[in-house]
């Protein structure tokens, strides 16, 4: 069966095939025979040439975190990806920018007012998370459009705090 | 020797605590707050005691509630770890009243030393090398910006009853100093409860080298060699290793008589670590008392045998200190790197979430200094740290290939850790010739990203992730993952035949 995955934003193509002895499994050009084994349900051996590579996985929702010697990869399903922009980067449609939260915290101060002139780099609010101040900062010259939040609040990764509306 | 003992902290070091408490024969009393039912402690300890809302305000920082745990539970001792309340005077000289025994210092010289300003004065008195810098709390912010302007930008912003880096901020400007100051005060105020901050002059690219006591109640002190900490981002230790690549046994002597003599000058007893800043002229400067176990007392450990938690418990007990200074030597070499839940690629912002999986690295000569399991959620309240990983071998670059190796048998799942991370720094030729200052994480890993991954691993991956897709599910059942095409496909085989075509 051929599987398509999303890896850091990359489609990528593999075909695993059962077959006497294991899985045959062809990638790009390449293609091996591996014996692969389910240790636990966190935990596959892949067997490969007399060499048995561990390979570390877990699920959540539509995401596969696995671990192979060292390095991580996120393989995610096409399609099913997060339709929302990344946490902590702006959405940018006609002039106008969503400032989002970076990481789950507490809103502690916001520095403008709406319909406020900004500079780019400007701190428009300060979030607290794990007992750090973080900046939120303007990427962009204008105004301040609406602000979503108030001081105290508790807000979620990717929750709209301001927005702005670009220089024209 | 105590009976039981109750621990006012959560994560890696309450479980650190609570080990050596069972080693040595002594119940534990655990403490958690709302999110922390399911945390490792309070599986681990005998005991368990709710102490209220997240916030830690409402909860590690709240005394009464603490002090209340320990009178119901019959806890005759509480130890604060470190952060909370662990170098809050207060607390120590409300639990000297409530004849519950604190596992640390006396209340007077934890006061003194926790007063950055005042203990400054003490140490300049007492002959220790201070850094320049404010010698009180202004009243008025004027004040500062007249100090400033003295000290010459640019100077360091501190929170006089700081640690950890919080409240902390570098200053290079009149026009960044007020802003600062604002930031530093309410971070110092929800960090320890008290926004007082008071300036230094930063002194640039020094080496952070601290040196770990002991002092019995009986006024036998000994110092426990050095630790350099200087791998830091946002001011916050880490990567700490021992012996420093920066001192020969002369200075090594010399700064470890005067962490001594700051012991001495300040009345102070238990574990406690004498901070200096090293100038690129190896001028040391006296910059604090931790009074507290310090997070990277593993390193210590490692290098000198001793337990450091075992040696606070007994001295809080009333025991003598069981050997001096000529039985102490530092033996091979000892890293420590800091596991936290953050995202080395976005300004080391912390990250939350759970961890869906966890693997431990395991070998001879590592040691994991471990708060989490797999399954578990990581809140935000807290200090974002999960877990230490410590090594220990006989030289420093076996040490470094040790670490290396441990730190890729190590996977952590489901959220973002500054391990790949600590891999590249611990890699990085600078660190491996020992050639390490404050400012290494800013002069060499500015925009940092991963490197880029391994084709062959990729491949393994995905096929993986593919058997995955076929084999399992949350009860083994088939779930369908990933976008399956049959390779074969029905549509192809069916000849002529088109959709909405009836004849």
């Amino acid at each position: 069966m051929e599987f398509e995955f999303l890896v850091d934003k990359e489609l990528r193509k593999i075909v695993l095939e059962k077959k006497e002895g294991g899985y045959c499994i062809a990638y790009g050009e390449n293609q091996v025979t591996a014996d692969i084994q389910s240790i636990s349900p966190h935990v596959l051996s892949l067997m490969i040439d007399g060499r048995s590579y561990l390979v570390y996985i877990a699920r959540d929702k539509e995401k596969k975190y696995i671990f192979i010697d060292g390095q991580q990869f996120i393989v995610q399903e096409p399609g099913r990806e997060t339709k929302s922009f990344h946490a902590g980067e702006e959405k940018a449609q006609e002039g106008k920018l969503l400032i989002t939260a970076p990481m789950p915290g507490k809103v502690i101060k916001i520095h403008v007012v709406e319909q406020q002139e900004v500079r780019k780099n400007q701190t428009l609010a300060i979030v607290e998370a794990m007992k750090m101040e973080n900046d939120i900062k303007s990427s962009v010259e204008g105004f301040v459009k609406k602000i979503f939040v108030s001081v105290g609040e508790l807000v979620d990764s990717e929750k709209p705090l301001i927005e702005l509306e670009t220089k024209k | 020797m105590f009976k039981k003992i109750l621990i006012a902290n959560r994560g890696e070091i309450a479980v650190r605590v609570i080990k050596a408490c069972r080693e040595m024969g002594i119940s534990t009393v655990a403490v958690y707050s709302d999110v922390d039912r399911k945390s490792l402690h309070v599986q681990m300890a005998d005991e368990a005691v709710p102490i209220g809302p997240a916030p830690a305000i409402e909860s590690y920082l709240n005394m009464d509630r603490i002090i209340a745990a320990a009178r119901a539970t019959g806890a005759e001792a509480i130890h604060p770890g470190y952060g909370f309340l662990a170098e809050n005077s207060d607390f120590a000289r409300r639990l000297e009243k409530e004849k519950i025994v604190f596992i640390g210092p006396n209340s007077t010289a934890l006061e003194l030393v926790g007063d950055k300003v005042r203990a400054r004065q003490t140490m300049e008195k007492a002959g220790v090398p201070i850094i320049p810098g404010m010698n009180s709390i202004p009243k008025d912010i004027s004040e500062y910006e007249v100090a400033a302007k003295k000290l010459g930008y640019p100077v360091m912003i501190k929170a006089s009853a700081g640690g950890g880096g919080k409240g902390m901020r570098i200053v290079c400007s009149e026009q960044e100093l007020r802003p600062g100051l604002e930031a530093g005060r309410r971070e110092a105020k929800s960090a320890f409860g008290d926004e007082s901050v008071y300036l230094e002059k930063y002194i640039e690219e020094p080496r952070h080298v601290e040196f770990q006591v002991l002092a019995d109640n009986y006024g036998n002190t000994v110092h426990l060699f050095e630790r350099e900490c200087s791998i830091q981002r946002r001011h916050q230790k880490i990567v700490e290793e021992s012996p420093s690549q920066a001192l020969d046994p002369a200075l090594r002597a010399k700064m470890g008589e005067t962490a001594k003599k700051v012991v001495r000058a300040a009345g102070y007893n238990n574990a406690g670590t004498v901070e200096f800043l090293l100038d690129k002229n190896k001028n040391f400067f006296f910059l604090e008392v931790n009074a507290r176990l310090q997070v990277e007392h593993p390193v210590t450990e490692f290098c000198t045998g001793v337990d450091l938690v075992r040696q606070q418990i007994r001295i809080a007990a009333g025991e003598k200190l069981s050997f001096s200074q000529k039985d102490l030597e530092q033996r091979g070499h000892a890293l420590e790197c800091r596991i936290y839940a953050e995202d080395a690629t976005k300004n080391f912002l912390p990250s939350s979430g759970k961890i869906l999986f966890l693997k431990e690295p395991k070998g001879p000569g590592v040691r994991h200094d471990c708060g989490v399991y797999s399954g578990w959620e990581v809140p935000i309240y807290y200090d974002p740290i999960l877990a230490k990983l410590i090594v220990w071998a006989e030289d420093r670059d076996a040490a470094c290939d040790r670490m290396l190796a441990a730190l890729n048998d190590y996977a952590i799942l489901g959220i973002s850790t500054s391990i790949s991370f600590l891999k590249d720094v611990v890699n990085h030729p600078e660190f491996r010739a020992g050639r390490t200052n404050t400012g290494f994480i800013k002069n060499h890993f500015e925009n940092w990203g991963e490197k880029e991954k391994s084709e062959d691993k990729l491949r393994l991956a995905l096929a993986a992730a593919a058997f995955d897709s076929i084999n399992s599910g949350p009860s083994g059942k088939k779930v369908v993952g990933g976008t399956q095409k049959a390779t074969v496909s029905p549509w192809q085989t069916l000849g002529h035949w088109r959709l909405g075509e009836g004849r």
